[in-house]
């Protein structure tokens, strides 16, 4: 098992990972999501030896990493960029760690040829990486991080650098390719909640450099523990609504609703698929994103920026009135320290 | 009207006949004279210069001296030049001083860096040999015997010319991209296999250049023979160069010395080609 316990990380006087603890089982995929700048990066890469930690420990299997030199941890790992080896054909790219680790040279060309198959590269092991395109360089860097047979294996979005439709098409490879590693621990880098929700066994949500809530993704989904939690995980981002509690809960000109919580400031967090069109409120549209086959609409209503999300594509404009009901019934609570009330 | 655009080619084609082609026709012709000091003009010997450089033995020993003195110098020259730049290279305190620290012997024309280095190894009143003396090494007979003769002018050598490869392999470092180090590190590969299986091959395109240009530069070689030993002491460091210059400005003997000089640019063509083919074969790969 991979632990990391109570793991900090500062560089260049940036604060990057602050009291991280964390356990990862064997043969289990983990996605830490996370937006940009939460730490991710820095996680997978002080794991992986390239940072090293002002405290804390790592260790594999009881084994203490923290102060391992990068070359002499069994990890493998595969970054945003496209990280190959120039000067060396494709075959040999993938051999390189077999190589290191002091596999005989045709052996590890022939595990390098059989890693490649699997990757659909079977007819391009002679090429340069620089003949490549994008997506088939990735694939070069996912079979050299196969090839090696570590027990711990990080993804730092591998896809991110990659057109959606092969990001989609990649995603199902990976999952197939990734389910003969058994024993493996896998950590999967993610912006994308959605990914993150398909893939993983496991996830941790990062914000800051802190984790902020781990477990079952859908679990997670379903019952975020707080507000910046219930932030990272959805996406569209969820839409934060401040309201008082009295007798009931009082939304300002967006109406009440009869939640049973102390009196008080709260907030409460409504998904943008709970934002419908058609409705009593009248909000004006500021931005229109046409995503596939949904609709994303920004509004302003009564002074507050909403986003509400559809499952169809709705031509709309910036400046069209818009009549919406908000279903505040389904939101999720908070309270003023951040944390999930329960309603 | 069509044709005169063969008027614009002119300039460049009377500078190429000026410059190139009527010093080396005129050379030529000259080696099958027996201009001398005696005789001077175009009287046609035939062959006679390039059948008494076939038995020069003085001449063939100064081509295989040059081809030692070349060799190891451009050696010695790679390979500190490499280690200063990887020095530089990474984060060190004052690595930006200590970049100009080393290009500083370049800079310095080779009679003066020669003149100087004469006063070093002066075997009484220079500073080097006490300080040899002192740590217990004791006096070294620096310009008056053979072989240490040889070495002081490889180390005048290297001294003046390790910055120029350093120049070009530490601009071969810097450009290199960064990727393919963190890969090395995480498949597996520390300081010393990362440097031989990732910075070495990498650099391979700089270094054949830069070896080629030394190689070329080096045999060449003149002033340095000249101001520290005069090709002494006896004939021991003398090159071809320094006897080309001897035979043709010291003896006036212009026939034979540019018979040497054409074999001597011929012997450089053919053995710097192979030399490049074999460099590129075995740093450049799938290249060759």
């Amino acid at each position: 098992m991979l632990t990391i316990t109570d793991l900090s990380l500062t560089e260049a006087k940036v604060r990057h990972l602050s009291g991280l603890t964390a356990s990862f089982q064997p043969g289990t995929l983990t996605t830490i999501l996370g937006r940009t700048g939460a730490g991710k990066t820095s996680l997978m890469r002080a794991i992986a030896g390239l940072l090293t930690p002002d405290s804390g420990r790592i260790a594999l299997a009881g084994s203490d990493w923290t102060r391992l030199p990068p070359w002499k941890r069994p990890v493998a790992m595969v970054t945003q960029q496209f990280i190959n080896y120039p000067h060396l054909n494709v075959r040999d790219n993938v051999a390189f760690p077999l190589v290191r680790a002091g596999v005989a040279k045709p052996e590890a060309a022939a595990k390098a040829d059989a890693a490649l198959t699997r990757v659909g590269l079977a007819t391009m092991m002679d090429r340069r990486p620089s003949e490549l395109s994008g997506g088939q360089q990735q694939r070069v860097a996912i079979a050299r991080a196969l090839v090696k047979k570590a027990p711990v294996l990080l993804l730092d979005e591998p896809f991110v650098n990659l057109d959606y439709k092969l990001r989609e098409a990649f995603r199902e490879d990976l999952v197939e390719l990734l389910a003969t590693e058994t024993g493996t621990t896998v950590l999967y880098a993610s912006t994308e909640p959605r990914e993150a929700l398909q893939m993983g066994d496991q996830i941790i949500l990062m914000a800051e450099g802190r984790i902020v809530q781990s477990g079952q993704p859908r679990s997670v989904f379903a019952a975020p523990a707080s507000l910046t939690a219930a932030q990272v995980i959805n996406d569209p981002p969820i839409n934060p609504i401040p309201f008082r509690q009295a007798n009931v809960a009082d939304f300002g000109a967006l109406g009440q609703h009869p939640f049973r919580l102390p009196p008080g400031a709260y907030t409460l967090g409504l998904r943008a698929a709970d934002i419908h069109p058609g409705g009593p409120h009248q909000a004006e549209v500021t931005l229109t994103e046409v995503t596939g086959s949904e609709t994303i609409t920004h509004l302003r209503l009564s002074g507050q920026h909403l986003v509400m999300q559809e499952k169809s594509v709705v031509p709309r404009t910036p400046g069209d009135q818009l009549g919406v009901s908000l279903d505040l019934g389904a939101g999720l609570v908070f309270g003023a320290d951040g944390a999930r009330k329960e309603i | 009207m069509y044709r005169q655009k063969y008027l614009f080619l002119l300039p460049g084609l009377l500078v190429l006949v000026a410059i190139i082609l009527f010093p080396l026709l005129f050379t030529i012709r000259v080696s099958f004279s027996s201009w001398d000091v005696y005789n001077p003009g175009l009287n046609w010997v035939g062959g006679e210069n390039y059948g008494r450089l076939w038995e020069d033995a003085r001449y063939w020993e100064a081509l295989l001296r040059l081809t030692g003195l070349t060799v190891g110098t451009v050696l010695l020259q790679y390979t500190l030049g490499f280690a200063l730049a990887l020095l530089v290279w990474r984060e060190v305190v004052a690595r930006r001083l200590f970049r100009v620290l080393f290009l500083i012997p370049m800079m310095t024309t080779p009679v003066v860096m020669s003149v100087l280095w004469r006063t070093i190894f002066h075997e009484s009143l220079g500073p080097l040999n006490p300080i040899l003396e002192g740590i217990g090494i004791g006096a070294v007979p620096w310009l008056s015997q053979s072989t240490w003769s040889f070495i002081a002018v490889m180390i005048v050598e290297i001294w003046q010319w390790t910055p120029f490869m350093f120049l070009l392999l530490l601009a071969g470092l810097l450009s290199l991209p960064n990727e393919p180090f963190l890969a090395a590190k995480i498949d597996g590969a520390g300081p010393i296999r990362t440097f031989l299986s990732v910075t070495f091959p990498m650099l391979g395109a700089i270094s054949v250049g830069a070896i080629l240009i030394r190689l070329i530069e080096a045999s060449k070689i003149m002033e340095t023979v000249y101001v520290l030993t005069s090709g002494g002491p006896g004939t021991s460091t003398e090159t071809s160069s320094y006897y080309i210059y001897i035979r043709g400005m010291r003896d006036f003997q212009i026939g034979y010395s540019a018979a040497l000089s054409l074999t001597y640019l011929i012997i450089m063509i053919v053995t710097l080609t192979i030399v490049a083919k074999l460099l590129v074969r075995a740093l450049v790969r799938d290249q060759a």
